[in-house]
């Protein structure tokens, strides 16, 4: 029944029912965000639209669509830059192994902060969750000196500690919040029937947070591929470098070859717009469930 | 004799039980506290005494307490107060452009339907793009688009314009994020309210004043708050346009000072400024915001 009533939303039968004021509204709905969608996609249109060209037809005329379009760009920048291949390689070793930590330490603790409320796991849930107010700035310091301490400044474990720590107080604030909307009963059913603690959590809680836990992935997944202010500072060797890291350096030596550039750009957006197109009825309906519980 | 020994084997029995059940419970939160004691928690209290000392460079093996010689030194420094005028400015701009944006995108597609599904999803976009890509494609936007366009130059090359431009780009990238948790609290908002208020003869915007933005309050607290702490640490937008004093941030001023200059001590007060300012700011206006919210 609702599903029939969203699809009349977009029917031409539908439009044609409506009063002849309400027909104007909704078209002029469509237009007007028709109109803004245009815009927000500018600057993604730009940057595969430079990244197509070629060199004298991107000092000819910018914006016209060029009369080669050409892959060429992408091919000369991944084989004449070594940087591209290194930041790749850096952004995968990094943004793959930070999510899976997160997916298992974060899931875990948010599992345990939820159910228990006793004023010592209020405590610990409030101490997790001050971490958001804390600014990168303010631990940078003392963080790069232990960790380069510890010998891992600029090496891909290093960043993968800070980028992961850094991220579990925001984590445990939506798992936690999500877990406390399941309901308690097929867990005490589980431990009725003798099931421990631990496999209560695998078998049976763990697959029931599978849509916060795939938001969350994602999330961290962008914002560890996107991360810049911790890689400038912890990443100081051009072979440790991450993709943001190797982009501006690349940029700043090409600023002649703009349309070198703008294929490096495109090349590292790719894999993550396709994350996020393939994953965004997660991400989306994640996001709206978990925001405004708090 | 009997029973007392099966009164101490119950009891043995309930302290063993506790052991696991808390031990468990430590054993799951250990991994994520470890995690996050070694990153946050640990140099949170290290960059304390830091901020009260004239260390220079990063590992000078020499140095003295100062005590609040730092802070009083910043205060009265020019240009650490003008990064926080920046930092202020931007965020302001960011704040209220986000929301505005958002909370209108929201109100046009927050009922579910094919095509607002797929708006929703490009309306997301940008969110997925790295904070410097964006900057550096909006420089080319502003240059290559906007210029010809409105006969002005590029925000990002004028000192008095080059925060706006900034604001832009960063509204740009989150207002979908607003625009998402808008629509879970239009989508949460009973449709009886609004039929009462239809029998009652209230027009749209009685009903937008009246019910709809009462309601969205929670929605508006977390945006706001959220953005807050996103707009005070700016860093990466502004690092982005060198050389220009007009878009410098605190967050830049303090990276500048510990890595570039060789300050330690006196950038790493600058940053317990930040971290002040931030907690009181964003829990001053996450009070304010929350009093205004409706009772269910």
């Amino acid at each position: 029944m609702k599903k029939e009533r969203t699809r009349k939303l977009l029917g031409l039968s539908y439009w044609l029912s409506l009063p002849p004021r309400h027909r104007f509204i909704s078209l002029a709905r469509v237009i007007v965000l028709l109109f803004i969608i245009t815009i927000v996609l500018v600057p993604f249109y730009i940057s595969f639209l430079y990244s197509i060209k070629s060199h004298s037809d991107i000092s000819l005329n910018r914006l016209a669509w060029p009369k080669h379009p050409t892959l060429e760009n992408y091919a000369r920048v991944i084989k004449e830059n070594k940087y591209v291949a290194i930041g790749f390689k850096n952004s995968i070793l990094t943004t793959i192994p930070t999510t899976l930590i997160l997916l298992f330490t974060t899931s875990m603790a948010s599992y345990v902060l939820a159910r228990n409320n006793t004023p010592f796991y209020k405590m610990m849930y409030t101490i997790f969750i001050s971490g958001i107010l804390v600014p990168f700035q303010c631990i940078m310091l003392p963080l790069y000196m232990n960790i380069y301490n510890l010998g891992l400044v600029s090496t891909n474990l290093g960043f993968i500690l800070a980028r992961s720590g850094f991220q579990v107080s925001i984590s445990v604030l939506s798992i936690t919040g999500f877990i406390k909307g399941i309901p308690r009963e097929l867990e005490q059913a589980a431990s009725i029937d003798g099931c421990g603690k631990i496999r209560t959590f695998w078998r049976i809680v763990f697959p029931l947070m599978t849509p916060i836990n795939v938001t969350q992935m994602v999330l961290n997944t962008l914002f560890v591929w996107n991360d810049y202010s911790t890689a400038v500072v912890l990443l100081r060797d051009d072979t440790s470098r991450t993709l943001p890291l190797a982009q501006i350096i690349y940029f700043g030596e090409n600023m002649t070859e703009l349309n070198l550039a703008f294929a490096f750009f495109t090349l590292a957006m790719i894999p993550i717009l396709i994350l996020y197109l393939s994953t965004q009825r997660y991400i989306v309906s994640g996001i709206m469930s978990g925001a405004v519980k708090g | 004799m009997k029973m007392i020994s099966t009164r101490t084997a119950r009891k043995r029995k309930l302290t063993t039980y506790a052991v696991r059940e808390h031990g468990a419970n430590l054993l799951f939160m250990l991994p994520a506290f470890l995690l996050f004691a070694f990153v946050v928690l640990v140099p949170f209290f290290q960059s304390v005494p830091i901020s009260f000392t004239d260390k220079k460079a990063i590992f000078a093996k020499s140095w003295n307490y100062v005590g609040i010689d730092n802070y009083i030194k910043l205060l009265k420094n020019r240009a650490f107060l003008d990064t926080f005028l920046n930092t202020a400015h931007f965020t302001l701009v960011y704040i209220v452009g986000a929301n505005l944006l958002g909370l209108v995108l929201a109100l046009m597609i927050w009922r579910s339907s094919r095509f607002n599904n797929v708006a929703r999803t490009l309306l997301f976009m940008p969110f997925t793009v790295s904070l410097v890509a964006s900057t550096k494609v909006w420089s080319y936007v502003y240059t290559d688009i906007v210029s010809p366009l409105f006969g002005i130059p590029s925000p990002l090359g004028v000192s008095s314009q080059v925060i706006f431009g900034l604001a832009v780009i960063a509204m740009w990238r989150d207002m979908g994020y607003c625009m998402l948790i808008y629509i879970a609290g239009l989508q949460s908002i009973p449709g009886e309210y609004y039929e009462a208020a239809c029998v009652e003869g209230a027009n749209s915007w009685h009903e937008f004043r009246y019910i709809t933005l009462p309601m969205l309050m929670p929605a508006i607290t977390a945006n706001v708050t959220l953005l807050l702490s996103w707009g005070l640490r700016c860093f990466d937008y502004s690092q982005m346009v060198l050389n220009m004093k007009a878009a410098k941030t605190t967050a830049v001023f303090v990276y500048e000072w510990i890595f570039g200059n060789s300050r330690a001590g006196v950038g790493q007060a600058s940053a317990i400024i930040l971290t002040l300012v931030l907690v009181v700011l964003t829990n001053l206006v996450n009070s304010i915001l929350r009093r205004r919210e409706v009772e269910l």
